[in-house]
């Protein structure tokens, strides 16, 4: 068995490499300036207007759309929980398949479709029915959000929900409780590794995505991955990016000591 | 009953929420028109066309290796750590199962620009390999995840019984453990390579010039407006798929395992393997094979070659087939975005270019920086078609005409939609009329838009005085709530489409935006505006200096501009191509060629310094997050 333990060399030694490294570069940029002298300049930059509302924007349209994506999610999930469906199909339908069309293909057919002579108005317009003008607009971003996003919330709480003991639910049937006390005292409570779960792996794509905003907000809506892709990309300014991805990598830290906190032995992963 | 029903409702609406862009996408592919504004009718031809799409099907196909061997890889690294880990102490397995979660759950962005900066620090060049070592990256813990379960189910004393009969321990694991595992094993793969062929962020940071992932490519058409081709290949890229899955969901389905039963089932399962598993997989190393085919065509072809970097959509690729046939050269085309995006690419010299296409004030900073060589007129005698004007016109950047080409020219003006809008459009203060809230599309680059601001206010377009610059900053934020959207050359698209009814563009795009679109109408505004020149030019470092005049004096002869004009629509400066239209409407057009002793008040951008450089770079963000 113990030469079993040389099997995770590679994987150590890749890890450190190129996971653990990357990280101390980043840190090391953000706190050095051009000269290679240590500053706090860097990560004081969130803390220029423009920054801090892009910000807060990405905060804001990141809790929405982890909202929403629970909302949804939930009872998409206990509705697949009860059916007999084959687990393997079901991921492949929702998560697998869309993938093989390109990210930003998918991202950008909501363009088409949520165009104010778009596909979703046309219909919209043959019922009669008022127009839906949300395209360049925060809600566009929500969308784009959501359904980039849903598969991510869907599968932690469907793979919980298929794991609780029917037992459990009888026995809280016989001993008298209503559906929606059983919900809310043995289902719910029971399905929370998936809900953590889920609300991290939606929140943080959600939080630091610059390619939504991009596409679907016709460049008035700045988010913090905006920013850090610009000062990388447009601007060539390393250190500043550094020190923002710094900022950003708290809000990550903090997502992660919530799942650790939850992550029981058969916790709410996604596969 | 009732319930049932509501659920299937709400199944369908999610569904048709996920499906929705992907039915919308493959309808696309079938688009006769070019624009995907509007239904021209259905078609095949994007399919045909796409094969014979060099560009696309490499990138295509640089996407499908990188998925294949960094899925592979990651396989391999990955199922050993999952085994070292399961019989590892529950001290240990937690270290390890946190570093495989730093992956999974730190942001992509985060994680691209981390591994750029090391790949940067180590002076590893930017390119295939580093792309490939990021995604077995963010891949390996996939497969870890779906290998452990598997693992944590298998009865070790199997393995331990294994041993004591005397197997090795590598025979107890291949005979006893690794097919138990198997579906974990691959379906860890599946996992890994579909992640990798769908990243685009990780790619987009540390990818180099010259190499395109499918994502990249798209990326960078999302300005110029993706080609049909694209819509082609992710329609025929998801049937297979969709086809495979089919194809697997069919064949006999697994029952519930019991230890008991285990043994006499598993020879049906090697039946099932081979639907489900070998059959995809086979078809896999087709694509993939077909992949090291073609890279090794079109890459290493050997003989003469030439580095072209151009605009995206700003030459015939007949051209091209016809330049290749005619001299033998092999010609490797590459596209940028913005003259931003250029200058670093080139001034880097990660990439020799034997010919670049800047405009007029990007050449400038190019000489000023001593980046460029001069080209030898002797082998381009066409630049006899090349009107005097043009030339004259071209030392505004180079004074000498020592070294550049004219190439394409145009002017900046409003296109408006003639049954939207109703007054007469002469001026740029239309942007700022509240009437048009939502209706206004803006160029989101800096000195464009700056430059209708300060055109407007009567300053030169310039100007680096930071009162008339802040002054053109406040202009455009107020202008901020009528705008639409931020595009480049989105606005093509958007005008065809009446999405909206004034945009800011080039008047290149004009004339192909008429051809579609009757109603729009082009101006020059009255204040003045940008007129400007692209040119060819060779680089310093450029290795086939003649092959790179061959192509300039080839782009120079008439017929050959013609077809690129045609093709591009934008100004041509040869006044011999000029000559052979046939359309008189488009050779006489006040679009595509005004005549330029009307205005008075039309100016070349200048580069500014550095310093200036910065300040509109803040300034213009001041105005986007505002």
């Amino acid at each position: 068995m113990k030469n079993k333990r040389m099997l995770a060399g590679p994987y150590l030694f890749w890890s450190v490499s190129f996971v653990v490294i990357p990280l101390l570069v980043i840190v090391y940029y953000a706190f050095t300036s051009d000269e290679g002298t240590f500053t706090f300049l860097n990560l004081a930059q969130i803390t220029t207007p423009e920054n801090l509302k892009a910000l807060g924007m990405s905060l804001l349209l990141s809790f929405l759309s982890t909202l929403i994506c629970l909302v949804l999610a939930y009872p998409l999930a206990m509705i697949l929980s009860q059916k007999q469906v084959n687990q393997t199909s079901f991921i492949v339908l929702i998560f697998i398949l869309p993938m093989w069309m390109n990210f930003l293909l998918r991202t950008l057919a909501w363009q088409t479709l949520l165009e104010k002579n778009g596909v979703v108005n046309s219909i919209l317009g043959f019922f009669h029915l008022p127009a839906l003008e949300i395209i360049n607009t925060p809600y566009a971003i929500i969308l784009g959000m959501v359904y980039n996003f849903l598969p991510f919330m869907v599968l932690p709480i469907y793979n919980v929900l298929i794991k609780i003991d029917r037992s459990v639910i009888n026995a809280a049937r016989d001993l008298g409780a209503n559906p929606v006390q059983t919900f809310c005292k043995v289902i719910f409570p029971l399905s929370m590794p998936g809900v953590i779960s889920g609300i991290t792996m939606v929140f943080v794509p959600a939080l630091t995505t610059f390619v939504i905003s991009d596409l679907l907000g016709g460049g008035k809506i700045l988010l913090i991955g905006n920013v850090i892709e610009q000062s990388f990309k447009q601007n060539s300014n390393w250190h500043v990016g550094s020190g923002l991805s710094l900022v950003l990598m708290v809000f990550i830290i903090a997502s992660m000591a919530l799942v650790a906190k939850y992550d029981k032995e058969e916790g709410g992963s996604a596969f | 009953m009732i319930r049932k029903y509501l659920q299937k409702i709400y199944l369908a609406l999610i569904f048709i929420l996920l499906y929705a862009p992907i039915v919308t996408l493959v309808v696309l592919s079938f688009n006769q028109s070019k624009t995907r504004a509007k239904w021209g009718g259905f078609t095949l031809k994007w399919y045909k066309e796409l094969f014979r799409n060099e560009q696309i099907m490499s990138a295509f196909y640089t996407t499908l290796i990188i998925a294949f061997i960094s899925a592979a890889i990651a396989t391999l690294i990955g199922t050993a750590a999952a085994i070292a880990i399961q019989g590892m102490k529950q001290k240990w397995k937690t270290m390890y199962m946190g570093l495989t979660n730093i992956p999974m759950m730190n942001a992509e962005i985060v994680m691209g620009v981390s591994l750029m900066l090391l790949f940067i620090a180590f002076r590893m060049t930017l390119g295939f390999g580093t792309i490939l070592i990021a995604h077995i990256t963010f891949n390996i813990p996939y497969v870890i995840l779906s290998v452990a379960p598997k693992l944590k189910q298998t009865n070790r004393y199997t393995y331990e019984a294994a041993l004591d009969l005397g197997a090795s321990p590598l025979k107890a694991f291949f005979k006893v453990v690794f097919p138990d595992i198997v579906p974990g094993v691959l379906s860890g793969f599946m996992m890994a390579f579909t992640m990798s062929l769908d990243d685009f962020v990780i790619t987009h940071f540390t990818k180099g010039p010259g190499v395109d992932t499918l994502s990249t490519k798209i990326y960078t058409e999302v300005r110029k407006g993706i080609k049909p081709e694209i819509y082609a290949l992710s329609t025929i890229m998801f049937v297979t798929v969709l086809v495979l899955l089919l194809l697997v969901n069919y064949s006999p389905k697994e029952e519930e395992e019991t230890p008991v039963r285990k043994k006499v089932r598993r020879p049906s399962r090697v039946k099932k393997l081979l639907i489900q598993r070998v059959i995809p997989v086979a078809i896999c190393i087709v694509f993939i094979g077909g992949g090291f085919h073609y890279a090794k065509e079109s890459g290493v072809m050997g003989g003469e070659e030439l580095i072209v970097y151009n605009w995206g959509e700003y030459i015939d690729p007949d051209v091209l087939t016809m330049f290749e046939e005619e001299t033998g050269i092999h010609v490797v085309y590459e596209e940028f975005e913005t003259n931003e995006i250029l200058y670093p690419k080139v001034s880097s010299g990660a990439i020799a270019y034997d010919v670049v296409c800047p405009s007029d004030y990007m050449i400038q900073r190019m000489i000023e920086n001593d980046l460029l060589s001069e080209i030898n007129f002797d082998n381009i005698p066409n630049l006899k078609n090349i009107g005097k004007q043009y030339l004259e016109q071209s030392r505004q950047f180079d004074p000498e005409n020592k070294y550049s080409v004219p190439y394409c020219w145009g002017t900046v003006g409003i296109l408006y939609n003639k049954t939207m809008v109703d007054e007469p459009v002469d001026s740029w203060s239309i942007l700022w009329n509240p009437k048009y809230k939502d209706s206004i599309l803006m160029q989101d680059s800096v000195r464009d838009a700056f430059g209708a601001a300060l055109k407007y206010l009567g300053y030169s377009l310039n100007s680096t005085d930071l009162d008339e610059l802040n002054e053109a900053k406040n202009l455009l934020i107020e202008q901020k709530p009528l705008v639409q959207a931020y595009v480049i050359d989105q606005v093509r698209d958007k005008m065809i489409g009446n999405e909206a009814a004034l945009g800011v563009i080039y008047s290149g795009e004009a004339i192909y935006t008429q051809k579609e679109n009757p109603n729009l109408e082009y101006v020059i505004p009255k204040e003045g505006s940008n007129i400007w020149i692209d040119s060819w030019v060779i680089p310093k470092n450029a290795e086939h200096k003649e092959n790179a005049e061959k192509f300039i004096n080839f782009l120079c002869r008439p017929d050959i501009a013609l077809k690129n004009f045609e093709y591009i629509t934008y100004s041509t400066p040869n006044e011999a191509a000029r000559e052979l239209i046939e359309d008189e409407s488009i050779r006489n057009s006040e679009i595509a060629f005004p005549d330029l002793s009307r205005y008075d008040n039309l100016e070349t951008f200048q580069y500014l310094g550095i310093e200036a450089d910065q300040v509109y770079g803040d300034l213009w963000n001041k105005v986007k997050s505002s």
